[in-house]
């Protein structure tokens, strides 16, 4: 498992994609492979991931190499595996970056989360029906520009109003990390994409809300 | 003493009778102005007259002229997708992977898009202004341009799968820059501010600038001192820390810093150099006058000893602040202790 945690780890794809066939070829089970290989290799990531040292470029090749082992190994695309939670991410109305969002959706899918993607510039009542059609355990709003922020305030109240005050509402990006929780009436402001994940692995989580 | 002249002695560690002070205030000039952020971002003359007045209003040591990040993007063949009340943004990439970059043409400032807006906005605010307040012109840098031109995602790809097509990428959006920025000095810019956050370490590492970007920007700065700017003016927003040791290399000047570098850091270089910045820029939104003030007077007494120090946000100030937080900072540097 050592040689796809670091093809994963290199952000090299091919290698990653030929070193999951390698493994089902010798008889390494599936969910063996995305425990302890995608699994692990996440992880790594996450422990390497601050501040300082979370950039883009590294995040993605990683997550495009762990997306195309996934895609190997699930080729229908259900993996048949229960999914650790359901998380609705997006980007509001007015806002069309959606980068972060899919960096977000890349790591919490390789965590092993049910992941719908509302895309970006969606209106917050698409983004609550989605919610709660998929029943969803959190909503991950990413946004690069201060101009939503009105937006993200509503988000809360929306869902408590349809019956979802449950759901956990996580804010990032750029615009959104400059500000509190409070500020933003979330329940959490995430730094980073992993930072995001922490949170729902803890508040989420082992709250037995999943 | 006259504001271009405050900023360049703070530039060269010489005494000033205050602090410096600039307001990285672009559509908010619109936005207290009564005007649309879609005329302000498509008419030189609006966005020169939006300028002077907030430059009358707000008594900073500069004033800017910068529309939005897309104007190179769009000379070049980007679709923008315009809002009333909002910047525009690409709907439709310039270049994709394939793109032939040898067939292709740098844009002419004087006729490409917007580009001739921008050089008639310098024209007006420096005829208005002359020598006494910084006229700063804005160019992007060639990491920000290069994903500008073929999306985010696609440019950080192709910088792995084919280094040497993005390099090719990188050296055209070099070339755009230094064309657009020489026009800019021409038309009246003290000197073209180079906008690159995508070369902080929130996109790409430290490495990777140092290999890929570093060269570039060095290119771009002596390029444009060549051409006649006052000062090469470098600003990334974003985490810069591993790399503000090689940032005297570009030759530049003055560089901002963002939030998330601590001021320390930057205090502690050797050798000194220049730098603007660093309150949070969403707090000239949300957070009251007094604390604006407040941290205005902390960044001031930080760099009070060594000097070399310009006030301002880290950032673009948003276009919905409040103006009462942007006379804070400027009050803090006239009033405070």
């Amino acid at each position: 498992m050592h040689s796809l945690v670091e093809a994963l780890l290199d952000g090299n794809q091919a290698r990653s994609v030929a070193e999951a066939r390698r493994l089902r070829n010798v008889g390494a089970g599936i969910e063996q492979i995305v425990l302890e290989g995608v699994g692990k290799a996440m992880e790594q990531l996450d422990g390497k991931c601050t501040i300082e040292q979370f950039n883009l470029l590294e995040i993605m090749l990683v997550g495009r190499a762990a997306m195309g082992v996934i895609k190997e190994l699930f080729p229908q695309g259900d993996s048949g595996i229960p999914a650790r939670g359901t998380v609705i991410v997006c980007s509001l109305e007015g806002d069309v970056h959606d980068i972060g969002k899919n960096i977000l959706k890349m790591i919490l899918t390789a965590k092993g989360y049910k992941v719908i993607d509302c895309g970006k510039d969606c209106h917050v009542d698409k983004l609550v029906e989605t919610a709660e059609q998929h029943g969803a355990d959190a909503i991950c709003i990413s946004g690069l520009i201060t101009t939503v922020i009105p937006q993200v305030k509503t988000v809360k109240e929306l869902a408590g109003k349809r019956g979802l005050g449950h759901i956990r509402i996580l804010a990032g990006g750029a615009a959104l990390k400059q500000a509190t929780a409070k500020d933003l009436r979330v329940d959490f402001v995430a730094d980073t994409a992993f930072d995001g994940a922490h949170f729902l692995e803890s508040a989420v989580e082992k709250k037995g809300l999943i | 003493m006259r504001s271009s002249d405050r900023v360049k002695a703070a530039i060269n560690f010489e005494p000033t009778d205050r602090l410096p002070v600039i307001a990285q205030i672009f559509a908010h000039t619109a936005v207290i102005a009564g005007e649309t952020i879609q005329e302000y971002v498509s008419s030189g003359r609006r966005l020169g007259e939006c300028q002077i007045k907030a430059l009358e209003r707000y008594g900073c040591d500069a004033i800017f002229a910068v529309m939005d990040v897309n104007v190179e993007t769009e000379a070049l063949g980007s679709e923008l997708v315009y809002r009333l009340n909002d910047y525009p943004y690409v709907q439709s990439h310039a270049f994709t992977r394939s793109t032939n970059l040898e067939a292709v043409s740098t844009p002419d400032p004087y006729t490409a898009g917007r580009m001739p807006e921008i050089l008639k906005a310098l024209g007006i605010m420096r005829r208005e202004v002359g020598d006494e307040v910084l006229v700063v012109g804005c160019v992007l840098g060639p990491m920000t341009l290069a994903t500008q031109l073929v999306g985010m995602e696609t440019a950080l790809y192709l910088a792995i799968d084919d280094p040497d097509g993005f390099e090719k990428l990188l050296d055209f959006a070099t070339s755009v820059i230094i064309r657009f920025g020489t026009a800019q000095i021409e038309a009246g810019a003290h000197s073209p501010l180079v906008f690159d956050p995508s070369a902080s370490m929130a996109v790409i590492p430290a490495s990777f600038f140092r290999e890929f970007e570093l060269p570039r920007l060095t290119q771009i700065i002596s390029a444009f001192q060549s051409a006649g700017a006052s000062a090469g003016w470098l600003h990334i927003a974003g985490p810069l820390t591993p790399v503000l040791p090689v940032l005297e290399q570009t030759g530049a000047n003055i560089f901002n810093f963002d939030y998330c570098v601590d001021p320390n850091e930057v205090l502690s270089l050797k050798p000194q150099l220049c730098f603007n910045g660093n309150i949070k820029s969403l707090d000239f939104e949300i957070a009251e006058p007094e604390d604006i003030f407040n941290e205005s007077l902390r960044l001031k007494d930080l760099f009070s000893v060594k000097g070399g120090f310009v006030l301002s946000s880290g950032c673009e100030i948003p276009p919905g602040s409040k103006p009462e937080n942007i006379e804070a900072m400027v009050a803090a540097t006239r009033n405070g202790r």
